[in-house]
């Protein structure tokens, strides 16, 4: 490999097909006289532009036709190095650094020799020793292309904001689940909105057996054994629901809040009361009428409930992870607005028991956020709520739901293939990385390998393939012909 | 560690193709990969200038015959009378044959080239090659006589009559090398094909060292005898009639055709020997129409003969036949192919490669034009 031409902060390189680079691998380009090297990464690797190559192609191309055969005798084989110099390569490579005495620094504000470098791949674990993103508490998150194993800091994901992204089917879900199941081992509380009932089954091995974290996964299905008395709700978390997940009037929220309040003041919180409150109501007819018809969606949830038999307590389910666990939001049969009162019912619960240390901290998974999160949480989730210790990861194949303020803060990037242009260009603006290495590798990423950007690498992109994992998989399409 | 590198090379002759008939037993004298070989010896583990890479016309060659000597007497009136040519379509078998060299390099002691042969051949609507090469070879001062010795071993002669050794010059070495190997493929054809069209790239214009009249005369002879009739096409003529390119002649005249320029005296050199009769050929529509020699041992009518076979059965693109243009094309260096053969070298001899600095452009920086030599 040669070192041939730097433009702003790419850097080509010449190599040949024997030298076996792929996008993603990272390179190093000694100087033996400075006694450094640049640390490059290959974002594309394209053919060389040689000389006479279209006459060449023109030439061979006529051999493979019919109305021509024949062969070559070259007894000295000089042919295998014109082939060589036909498929050479021009490796596009982004600057990420330098090397000296065995210390990576960000400074890439020298050049090295063209004629005397010397370019060689640097395996990436060997960038991963350099980064130290392994040393302190390491997720074992895949290989990478050397076969060697990939550990990433499990504090990289500590009171941050993650997103896993990429297309459908190429292991988004699948590396989430890694996640959560990583977080858990280090004691972790987690909670996951699960849209699709795919984490449901993560408490069991791959065929059917209880897994080493069966106990410490909890789900809890809204209506069925997640229910939840009025008492233990504060009122503004029910004008929340009332407001932004029924789309209740300003005017009937207030007489709303009156009603709470009187019942509330006479230890008669429940649904029934609530009803008959609204029933004997002297108010505008219209006003009651909207109260009205929000109690009946609220009923119809099903997600409230006036035994106490029935109902949990968040404070208790917390408790059951206080050192490591996972309550999945399995929200797989809930309807849009009931998810949407579920969601608020549990974030509001969540910024409650964080603001009074009743838990220290909860990494959040929200599946497809954009179908039950109202417009205002996104910014809440980042800013606010992360404060109180809510630390989200959001997991989506639709990258343009989450805006781009949200990228722009986002602490780490789990990026997996992507081919629409789109999509590419939304995921690109993420602010830890050049929109060209987003673009390229990203494109080509094959299932189940994962870029990771951010802090989770100190931002050196690394390419790896997720390992694998011992769970039952619930989120596959479900077909008609097989 | 040179030498063993080399004694390495695996290298057969020609295997058997689906030549027409007795082409098949073509092989390739074995002299010409060793003397390849043994020149490459010479080179010790040192540096490799890159040359100024000129294009095809600026690569250095002897001058051609024509061009220089040939001249046609400009007294007489010419009268020249377009020959109809109708397609004869009989399968009769075309074979072109065509070689390239390209200077690779310098060292310290010598130059290094390389040759590159290509038959092409038509037979049965369906078009064949057969490529040779690329044989590298290192020219030094030391080894130039066991290049003259293979010269004059293949010259076809028992006993040369030509003296080699002060005029080859290393410049023209790649050219002469390649005029030998073209030699004895044309010969290797003559003789192991019968009732075949042989074409050429160039003219029968004979009597230097590289185009021995002798040696020409039994190329022809060889062919003859076995009812083989070589057609000469020579691409770019300057060879003019009262002042006017041959080829001038013939633009009003309607496709195709030939028209013959035999008959008018011609101002020759002593050595030189017009073995071909010269015709101007337009052998289909378009701008282009070529000089063509064909055996001036055959009368007219095989001659005319011979070219409507030509016509009946390759394709021809603006008067030029398809076998010869791909000919020509296969043998031919593209810089790609230079970048290959020069690493090849580089690889197997140590070789460093290093840019020669370019005079020209050193003393005359935009102005210096041309190849640097």
């Amino acid at each position: 490999m040669r070192l041939y031409r730097k433009e702003g902060n790419t850097i080509q390189i010449l190599c040949f097909p024997n030298e076996r680079v792929e996008k993603g691998d990272y390179l190093q380009v000694e100087d033996p006289k400075k006694e450094k090297a640049l640390l490059i990464q290959v974002i594309d690797v394209q053919f060389a532009n040689i000389p006479g190559i279209m006459e060449e192609l023109l030439r061979d191309s006529t051999n493979n036709s019919d109305d021509i055969n024949g062969r070559d005798l070259d007894p000295l084989d000089v042919a295998s190095q014109i082939t060589l110099i036909q498929d050479a390569r021009l490796l596009l490579c982004k600057i990420r650094g330098t090397i000296q005495n065995g210390k990576l620094s960000v400074s890439s504000d020298w050049l090295p020799s063209r004629s005397k470098s010397i370019t060689k791949k640097l395996p990436t674990q060997t960038l991963a020793t350099l980064l130290k993103i392994n040393e302190k508490m390491p997720i074992y998150v895949g290989e990478t292309k050397e076969f060697s194993p990939l550990k990433v800091d499990v504090t990289a994901l500590d009171g941050k904001l993650n997103i896993v992204t990429g297309k459908k089917g190429t292991g988004k879900s699948h590396f989430s689940k890694l996640l959560v199941l990583s977080l858990i081992d280090y004691g972790a509380p987690i909670v996951v909105l699960d849209l699709n009932g795919e984490y449901t089954h993560l408490g069991y091995t791959s065929n059917g057996k209880e897994s080493e974290h069966y106990a410490k996964i909890h789900v809890l299905t809204p209506a069925s054994n997640f229910k939840v008395m009025l008492s233990q709700i504060k009122l503004r978390v029910m004008i929340n629901i009332l407001i932004h997940a029924l789309n209740l009037p300003g005017t009937s929220a207030q007489e709303f809040r009156r009603i709470w309040r009187f019942l509330r003041e006479h230890t008669k919180l429940s649904l029934h009361e609530l009803g008959e409150a609204i029933r004997n109501r002297q108010c505008n007819h219209h006003v009651k009428d909207a109260l009205f018809s929000r109690y009946y969606t609220l009923i119809n949830s099903g997600f409230f409930t006036d035994n106490p038999d029935d109902a949990i307590t968040l404070e208790d389910c917390f408790e059951k992870i206080q050192t490591g666990g996972v309550l999945i939001i399995n929200l797989r049969d809930t309807s849009f607005v009931d998810r949407q009162i579920v969601v608020e019912y549990l974030l509001g619960k969540l910024v409650e028991m964080l603001s009074c240390w009743k838990i220290k901290a909860v990494f959040l998974f929200a599946e497809e956020a954009h179908l039950y999160l109202r417009e205002t949480y996104w910014n809440d989730i980042v800013t606010r709520m992360r404060h109180f210790g809510v630390f989200t990861t959001f997991v989506t194949n639709q990258p343009d739901t989450i805006r781009e303020n949200i990228y722009r803060q986002a602490d780490n990037i789990f990026l997996f293939n992507f081919t629409n242009e789109h999509d590419l260009e939304t995921v690109s603006r993420a602010a830890k990385v050049d929109s060209e290495t987003v673009k390229s590798i990203a494109r080509d990423l094959p299932p189940q390998h994962c870029l990771l950007l951010g802090m989770a690498v100190k931002d050196f992109p690394i390419v790896v393939k997720v390992r694998a994992l011992d769970v039952q998989t619930m989120g596959q399409t479900r077909l008609f012909f097989t | 560690m040179v030498n063993l590198l080399i004694e390495q090379y695996q290298y057969t002759t020609t295997p058997k193709y689906n030549f027409p008939h007795s082409i098949q037993d073509l092989q390739l004298p074995q002299q010409f990969i060793e003397l390849s070989l043994r020149t490459l010896r010479n080179i010790k583990n040192g540096k490799l200038f890159q040359p100024y890479i000129p294009t095809q016309s600026e690569n250095p060659t002897t001058p051609t015959l024509e061009e220089t000597t040939l001249l046609f007497n400009r007294s007489t009136q010419p009268k020249l009378k377009p020959i109809p040519l109708k397609p004869i379509r009989d399968e009769t078998p075309i074979i072109a044959v065509d070689v390239s060299s390209m200077k690779i390099g310098e060292t310290e002691i010598g130059i290094l080239c390389a040759i590159r042969a290509a038959i092409v051949w038509k037979q049965k609507q369906q078009y064949h090659y057969l490529r040779l090469g690329p044989f590298p070879f290192h020219i030094t001062d030391e080894n130039r006589n066991e290049v003259y010795h293979l010269f004059r071993q293949y010259s076809f002669l028992e006993q040369p009559t030509l003296d080699y050794t002060n005029t080859l010059s290393l410049i023209y070495a790649p050219t002469r090398l390649g005029s030998l190997l073209e030699r004895w493929l044309q010969m290797d054809i003559a003789v192991q094909t019968r009732n075949s069209l042989i074409l050429w790239d160039g003219s029968l214009t004979a009597g230097t060292q590289d185009f021995p009249v002798a040696v020409m005369s039994q190329l022809l002879e060889t062919a003859r005898s076995r009812f083989n009739t070589i057609l000469a096409f020579t691409k770019n003529t300057r060879l003019r009639l009262l002042g006017h390119c041959l080829t001038d002649y013939i633009h009003k005249c309607t496709p195709p055709c030939l028209l013959e320029i035999n008959g008018y005296p011609m101002a020759l050199s002593n050595a030189l020997r017009l073995l071909g009769n010269i015709y101007v050929a337009k052998l289909s529509e378009g701008n282009c129409s070529f000089r063509l020699d064909i055996d001036r041992k055959l009368p007219l009518e095989k001659a005319v003969e011979a070219t409507g076979r030509l016509m009946g059965n390759d394709v021809l693109l603006q008067s030029y036949p398809e076998t010869l243009r791909l000919a020509h094309i296969y043998s031919t260096f593209t810089a790609n192919e230079v970048i290959g053969i020069q690493r090849f070298l580089a690889r197997t001899h140590r070789l460093k490669i290093v840019t020669k600095p370019n005079v020209r452009k050193l003393l005359f920086g935009p102005f210096g034009k041309g190849p640097e030599n």
